[in-house]
């Protein structure tokens, strides 16, 4: 009798009872709060009555495919993680080549009725990639220096490519997390030490030489409001005043749900996208805010603790990548909404509609969960 | 590194990251804390001021009524139908679907199309105004149906008596842009010692709407920077009101001239709106709320107005009736005229055409701005002027032979065969032209003159509205200023029996009869009881002699009672007693030639209707108890007996029935307000 249940062999139903329950319903609480927030931001404006649920439904086929991701046993993810990269690389060249514009900006790539943005994948692709890297050449770790230089330009070559597109807000997204992930390899710390102060040096160089007039004044708006200068209210500095308004007005608690002036008069351009932030923060106060933004480190927490316990070093690399993909997804967003960084263009996961982000999402938190699964399968490399 | 070293360098290096996560998230709470908890109140105040917007709120136009309260210009509701072109989508698909309920030609729909571009998308555009009631409820039914289309009531300005009062009104009308200048214009220049040159005004007015240009004037004229600033900024007021889709401007009349008294001032309304300017509610602004114009009181009856009008019937002349013992104007007629309703929305070329060439000219104030030649009703005049001069003896007589010669040329009684024997009294009754032929010629034109001014001819009557007359009254000075070359005597012969050089409006023959009747008092019209003040310079008449117009008066009763006179059937003002007493006269159009004189003098249906004679009379009522005064021409009316008297008669026994000069109803209103601010004084 003792035997009923032997949850030491995998099966499917022994998976899914085994996943990280605790965190998927953390997520799912965060969808939930996004399509009520939605509803608030975009009930007023006859054009967007229909998008609430239009994320609902996208929540739920998110939910999917992170149950789907995290199925698949992380072995096959080790298999695939290459493929994944390269294919990937493949597409943001096609997108180079024949892609849409949209925006100002070449990103898209239409696959019959499908139109894709490879640059989204290419988050997930790349810290597959590096973890399969830095799991296969465990036995280098001390070997220094020159196991990084590889690392580094996986990192670069598609974050060039997306640089070109011109998608700031990515790239910086792609050094960001695969940074996270050489330094998790060791890299020395006068290395990144080195590395930060030539970031800090070239930022004028990059701002004089690199950067396209677009981006220059938008960077030039940002240092403008931080400074405490009152910004051109017409123009780019628009959006982040009017932001600050929403945001600055909420209070304590906030003017109620769908109570928020700033919101419901539609004074925030993309208030519904990357600046849902500001009907939050107008709506539910500085208490709520504040709140959204703990049950995210606690969701981003346990997932740093699911890397903790695997055994294998791919599965570490892979749950601490798609962690460090989410949280900088989320610290650059808020930062941007509350003026502290440029506005880069950068969405909310489950908060801000659409759905490209929603895929990225899932698939980052159904890598994780697949880590969860796997965490006892050391993967001999 | 053995794979036991490797996890440990990783769960360090983890917790090194999730502790650097930690201290960036701590860092945007931080931020939050700052702009939701310390720097909140200044965020609340801009979130409050940034849905909120001041509308310009018209002030509602004040009334014009007459002197029992009755509205003679009022504001009527009218349905309107107008379109938002955000709302529409296809305004052109909408437009058609309108056109399917209401009548919109093709041509008004490429122009609505056309004005919908050119207009902010959630501004709504005027479709179609002064709609039907049919066509109202029509459109009522069917705007849910159509994506865009707003249909409301809005205040039009009217006039509910039509072209009974055109012309003493006027009419208000959108203001162009030389009216918007010329208000700009003058009220700089009315708050300041230093005046704006017009024309340097003009052409800083061209230039204005650029910034940049306007700054080099500024530059280029300093001494003259800072009431040009003021002129701009004036400029931009004015036209932000004036230009206003529910303003309209007086264009004549009293709507012009008492253009500031009804027009109130502009107040706002607050309106939450969006981002994108659209209006979302309106807020409770009664602190902001315009302040509306004074009602403006005549003192005409609109009854006996409209009863007068109605007399003349198709004839086009000028009646107007006063009040003696107030100079109150109780009736102010020029017939035919225009409608004011038509021009309030903008008239149609082809409509005003109709009305500018008319030969019955109703744009034309012919009671205020019409001269004619008083024909026989000035004879009083001559003859007070006599008896003033002391150049006869109104007992002495002069025989009418029919005609009269002096020097070269002979002068015609009006009667062939002659009247014989006349003194004052029979010559006024029976209108003997060879008698104050006689007597002018004794006089001369100088002492005819003097008296003339006196009776309130040669000067304009300013009753506060537009236009008005003097006429003239020819002396050798005039003629010398006008023609170049001195007065001929036998002229003055021509103005002894009114006609010649000698012109005057009916306005002022009414004041005349006043004059007589009273007994020589100074009798000055007005026509406006309550409302701006006219600015008028008190004529320096002196009173006439009393003595002397008793005379007047009883040959006035001749005309109309004794048997010789030559309104004798119009004596009688049919209410079963009282008389009037008048005089009647003729004014001439052409000159009869002595081919025509021989021949018999051609009258009536044999002669072009623009050539007849104009006819007149002047009376006033009751005969031994004067009450009203009235004057009346028939343009090309032949004779004064025959059509002029019948209807003077007519308007004078429906004043006397009506009672029209009783007291106004505004005198209790003004008595009452001077309570209101004494009470308050107190």
């Amino acid at each position: 009798m003792a035997t009923a249940l032997n949850f030491n062999r995998r099966s499917l139903f022994t998976d899914i009872l085994r996943l990280p329950w605790g965190l998927v319903l953390l997520i799912s609480a965060m969808g939930m709060i996004g399509v009520a927030i939605l509803y608030s931001a975009t009930f007023t404006n006859p054009n967007e009555v229909d998008l609430p649920a239009k994320q609902a439904t996208r929540l739920i086929v998110a939910f999917s495919a992170l149950i789907s991701v995290a199925l698949v046993p992380l072995k096959y993810w080790l298999l695939l993680a290459w493929p994944i990269y390269f294919a990937t690389l493949i597409l943001l060249i096609g997108v180079e080549l024949v892609g849409t514009t949209g925006g100002g900006a070449q990103r898209w790539l239409e696959v019959g009725p499908v139109t894709v943005q490879p640059s989204e994948f290419m988050k997930v692709a790349l810290t597959l990639a590096l973890a399969a890297y830095y799991h296969r050449r465990w036995h280098d770790f001390s070997g220094g220096f020159l196991l990084h230089v590889p690392a580094f330009v996986m990192i670069l070559i598609p974050s060039f490519l997306i640089f070109r597109q011109p998608d700031f807000g990515t790239t910086l997204a792609l050094f960001a997390s695969g940074g996270v992930l050489i330094f998790m390899g060791g890299l020395y710390k006068r290395i990144i030490f080195a590395g930060v102060a030539a970031a800090i040096v070239s930022v004028p160089f990059i701002y004089m030489f690199v950067l396209q007039d677009y981006q220059r004044e938008r960077v030039d708006t940002f240092v403008a409001q931080l400074t405490g200068e009152s910004v051109n209210v017409m123009d780019d500095g628009y959006q982040i005043e009017q932001a600050k308004i929403a945001i600055g007005s909420g209070g304590w608690t906030g003017k109620g749900y769908m109570e928020g002036t700033q919101a419901q008069l539609d004074y925030i351009p993309e208030q519904h996208t990357d600046f849902i932030l500001t009907v939050l923060a107008e709506e539910f106060g500085f208490l709520t805010t504040t709140g959204v933004l703990l049950l995210w480190m606690l969701i981003l927490g346990l997932s740093i603790s699911i890397a903790l316990r695997c055994a294998s070093l791919f599965g570490r690399f892979v749950a601490i990548g798609a962690t460090a993909t989410v949280a900088f997804y989320i610290y650059f967003n808020v930062a941007m909404v509350l003026g502290l960084v440029p506005v880069v263009g950068v969405p909310l996961p489950l908060l801000s509609y659409g759905g490209t982000v929603m895929i990225t999402t899932a698939a980052c938190f159904g890598l994780i969960a697949s880590v969860h699964l796997s965490k006892e399968d050391p993967l001999a490399a | 590194m053995n794979m036991r070293q490797v996890d440990d360098m990783f769960t360090r290096r983890a917790m090194v990251a999730a502790g650097g996560g930690a201290l960036l998230f701590g860092g945007l709470i931080a931020r939050l804390f700052q702009l939701q908890v310390l720097e909140r109140e200044r965020y609340q105040l801009a979130a409050a001021e940034n849905g909120v917007k001041l509308e310009l709120a018209p002030p509602p136009r004040g009334r014009i009524l007459d002197r029992f309260g009755r509205p003679l210009a009022a504001h009527r509701q009218a349905g309107r139908v107008s379109i938002i072109r955000e709302q529409a989508g296809d305004v052109a698909a909408v437009l058609r679907e309108v056109s399917n309920v209401i009548n919109l030609s093709p041509e008004r729909q490429a122009r609505i199309i056309a004005e919908t571009r050119r207009t902010a998308s959630f501004q709504p555009v005027i479709v179609a105004r002064e709609l039907s009631y049919e066509d109202f409820a029509r459109m009522s039914l069917r705007a849910p149906q159509m994506p865009g289309i707003l249909v409301e009531m809005a205040a039009t300005r009217s006039y509910p008596r039509g072209r009974d009062f055109a012309h003493v009104l006027g009419y208000v009308s959108k203001a162009s842009n030389d009216y918007i200048f010329n208000e700009a214009f003058e009220a700089v220049n009315a708050s300041r010692e230093r005046q704006l040159d017009r024309d340097f005004a003009k052409e800083f007015a061209g230039i204005r709407l650029s910034k940049s240009l306007r700054e080099n004037f500024y530059v280029k004229y300093p001494q003259q920077a800072g009431i040009l600033r003021a002129f701009h900024d004036t400029y931009g007021d004015v036209a932000t009101l004036l230009k206003h889709r529910d303003m309209r401007a007086g264009r004549s009349g009293i709507e012009l001239t008492a253009e500031h008294y009804l027009r109130g001032e502009a107040g706002f309304r607050r309106l939450e709106t969006n981002a994108a300017g659209r209006i979302i509610r309106e807020l409770p602004s009664e602190d902001l709320a315009p302040k509306p114009g004074g009602d403006v009181y005549l003192t005409v009856d609109a009854e006996l107005q409209k009863a007068a009008i109605d007399r003349f019937g198709e004839e086009s002349g000028a009646a107007v009736v006063m009040d003696i013992a107030s100079g109150d104007i109780l009736a102010f007629v020029s017939t035919p005229a225009f409608d004011p309703n038509d021009f309030v929305n903008g008239i149609s070329q082809a409509d005003y055409d109709l009305l500018r060439f008319s030969d019955r000219y109703p744009l034309y104030h012919k009671a205020y701005d019409g001269v004619y030649p008083p024909g026989s009703t000035f004879k009083m005049v001559v003859a007070t002027a006599a008896l003033e001069a002391g150049v006869i003896n109104p007992r002495e007589r002069v025989f009418c032979p029919g005609h009269y010669r002096f020097g070269n040329n002979t002068w015609h009684c009006w009667k062939r065969g002659g009247h014989g024997s006349m003194n004052m009294h029979t010559a006024i009754k029976q209108s003997c032209d060879v008698y104050f032929y006689e007597v002018s010629k004794r006089l001369g034109i100088e002492k005819l003159a003097n008296i003339s001014r006196e009776f309130g001819f040669g000067q304009r009557w300013d009753l506060g509205i537009t236009g008005g007359r003097s006429g003239v009254v020819p002396d050798n000075e005039w003629k010398l200023a006008a023609r170049g070359e001195p007065w001929f005597e036998g002229e003055t012969l021509n103005v002894g029996i009114g006609q010649g050089q000698i012109s005057a409006t009916p306005l002022q023959l009414a004041v005349m009869t006043a004059r007589i009747a009273a007994e020589g008092k100074l009798i000055t019209p007005r026509i406006i009881g309550i409302g701006p003040k006219p600015d008028t310079d008190i004529p320096h008449d002196q009173p006439l002699d009393a003595a002397h117009m008793q005379r007047m008066k009883a040959g006035m009763y001749g005309v109309t009672s004794e048997a010789g006179g030559t309104a004798l059937r119009s004596g009688d003002l049919g209410l079963g007693g009282p008389r009037l007493a008048g005089k009647t006269g003729t004014a001439q159009v052409r000159r009869i030639s002595a081919e025509e004189r021989r021949t018999g003098i051609l009258g009536g249906e044999q002669i072009d209707r623009k050539l007849r004679d104009h006819a007149l009379f002047v009376a006033y009522a009751p005969h031994d108890d004067p009450k009203y005064a009235i004057s009346v021409i028939v343009e090309h009316g032949e004779g004064g007996s025959k059509t002029a008297a019948p209807i003077a008669r007519d308007i004078l026994a429906e004043a006397l029935r009506r009672d029209s000069r009783r007291a106004p109803s505004y005198q209790q209103t003004a008595s009452m307000r001077n309570a209101g601010s004494q009470s308050e004084e107190l």
